[in-house]
């Protein structure tokens, strides 16, 4: 038996499969179950069948929550669409000035998010920061950047845009560059120019890339919790209040476990159908 | 005299703009550490310090116990580390080369998994680090990190890629499953386990969420932990001294960055999404 178990190499995913079950699998599960009872972490869980998923339709914040991240997603996802594709178009050839530019534009997504939310913090400080002066140099009024709520989420659109840049532009140009040279030669042996190129040869081919940057954007948006932690703490008021955020208020603030297992469930549904597309877009490149 | 393109134009443009949009938050946040407490205060802001002083920096490692949080998160950087890089490899040979039963339904349930980040199992990862005691220690921050779908996956693929030849005629020449292990499969991941450590190594000294759902004792915050706590603490952190935290805390991944650039240019396809 253990002779087979080793011959088969069955043992050397062993040691990953058991932290897989404990902290990925068992999680899952655990979610679905305790979804049905009310906790506080101090008391015993006490069954209230579909209490909390009642509770759930009635709770305009937790809606809200949902809608925060659409109307990020709104504002975010062209954004995070088109200026990495921009960089990348730019910066996709292999010369000695476009890979130390690469470089500085995906460093922003190697640091730390907290760190490099804190620096924003201190640009868009109302009274002190930078951003603000310097409209006030240019004849702006300033912004209260992180006190209004719809300057808020621009801001926050800002930080993540700044943030994945550099993901998103990578796997661009990872795009660009498997585009055979072939497709460019016979577009300009027939007269196109450099937009006709772009519009008929390189976007329709880069569509499985494209699908890829979208399904990803989407899906850190849509998780993130760090940024806005950080930035604003779901405020002012509940107007960046996103999902994960919600869910940690509520289970770690308020200790509304439960609640925070139902509300899991949703989020954690959501989060499969933007992965599932995002598989596929991987496996179809 | 040459002649200039508009298309070199547009694009040079929209590169020093995006230039001057991705560059100035570090840029102004590493020069304002080095500000003074009175000139950091003072309006109009100055792009360059007039004065030039430590003093921030000198209060965050002192006043702010940076050097504690520093070794905290070393220790679970360095630890977890370690861990993920061997099960990893070990968990990629396997489902790659193995033939036992159920191995294409674990490679599925892999890619799966690439969707459950700590953000989306929140609660009851804390439930389940809860009930193993393992709040306010750091082995809290370490065992549920271990396993790493985007590393995982990444290592399938790699292995993917090894000839079957080789291990066959290792078998033949009488190599056991663990020799040959670590005598081929090894010696041969070597670039894998090049970029598994770097990419472990900075998403552990990055990471947030789970810092900040095991950790509550000073004594066990990590840096960032650490950095966000601070910054909601009334009675007020001076700007100066945040903002030499953060810079402290930014530099070593700069530094990897820069050493092993073409593992992150790289290696990126594999794993799109962060763990």
């Amino acid at each position: 038996m253990i002779r087979k178990l080793v011959r088969s190499r069955f043992l050397f995913v062993v040691p990953s499969l058991i932290f897989l079950a404990i902290f990925v699998l068992f999680p899952i599960i655990d979610i679905f179950r305790m979804s049905f009872y009310q906790w506080d972490l101090l008391t015993p869980p006490m069954f209230v069948g579909f209490e909390n998923f009642r509770m759930m339709l009635d709770d305009k914040w937790f809606w809200n929550s949902i809608l925060v991240s659409l109307k990020l997603l709104v504002v975010s996802v062209p954004l995070t669409f088109f200026v990495p594709l921009g960089l990348a178009l730019a910066l996709y050839k292999e010369t000695t000035s476009s890979k130390i530019l690469r470089a500085l534009f995906y460093w922003p997504y190697m640091m730390p998010a907290i760190a490099g939310t804190t620096m924003w913090k201190w640009i868009l400080s109302y009274d002190l920061g930078i951003l603000n002066y310097i409209m006030k140099t240019l004849g702006f009024k300033p912004v209260a950047w992180l006190l209004k709520p719809t300057p808020a989420l621009v801001a926050v659109s800002l930080v993540r845009l700044w943030g994945l840049t550099g993901l998103l532009m990578m796997m661009f140009i990872t795009g660009l560059q498997n585009i055979s040279s072939e497709y460019y030669e016979a577009a300009m042996i027939d007269g196109a120019n450099k937009w006709q190129i772009f519009w008929h040869v390189t976007f329709p081919l880069l569509k499985n890339t494209n699908v890829l940057v979208l399904t990803t954007s989407i899906a850190h948006l849509f998780r993130d919790f760090a940024v806005i932690y950080a930035l604003t703490g779901g405020g002012p008021g509940y107007s960046t209040m996103v999902t994960p955020l919600y869910i940690y208020n509520s289970a770690f603030t308020q200790f509304r476990i439960g609640y925070a297992y139902a509300m899991s469930v949703v989020f954690l549904l959501i989060s499969l159908v933007i992965t599932v597309f995002s598989i596929r877009a991987r496996e179809a490149r | 005299m040459k002649k200039i393109k508009l298309i070199d134009v547009v694009k040079w443009t929209f590169l020093i703009v995006m230039l001057i949009f991705y560059m100035l938050p570090i840029y102004y946040a590493v020069i304002s550490s080095f500000k003074s407490i009175n000139e950091i205060y003072s309006y109009p802001p100055t792009l360059f310090p007039k004065k030039p002083t430590l003093q921030g920096y000198v209060e965050a490692i002192r006043g702010q116990d940076l050097l504690t949080y520093l070794k905290n998160t070393l220790f679970v950087a360095v630890v977890a580390t370690v861990f993920t890089v061997i099960t990893t490899v070990m968990a990629g040979y396997g489902l790659a080369k193995g033939e036992f039963f159920g191995r294409i339904f674990l490679n599925r349930l892999v890619v799966l998994t690439l969707f459950v980040s700590a953000q989306v199992i929140m609660v009851p990862l804390f439930v389940i680090i809860r009930r193993l005691g393992l709040i306010n220690n750091l082995w809290g921050l370490i065992l549920p990190a271990v396993y790493t779908p985007t590393a995982t996956f990444t290592a399938i693929q790699y292995m993917k890629e090894i000839p079957n030849e080789l291990l066959e005629s290792a078998k033949i020449d009488g190599a056991n499953e663990w020799q040959i292990f670590w005598g081929i499969v090894w010696p041969l991941s070597k670039p894998l386990v090049a970029a598994l450590t770097i990419f472990s190594f900075t998403w552990r000294w990055n990471d947030f969420v789970l810092p900040l759902l095991v950790v509550n004792r000073r004594s066990l915050y990590t840096l960032q932990l650490a950095l966000a706590v601070i910054q909601g603490e009334y009675g007020g952190i001076p700007w100066n001294t945040i903002l030499a935290f953060s810079t402290l805390t930014i530099i070593p991944t700069l530094i990897i960055f820069l050493l092993f650039q073409r593992f992150f240019m790289r290696g990126i396809m594999a794993g799109g999404l962060k763990y």
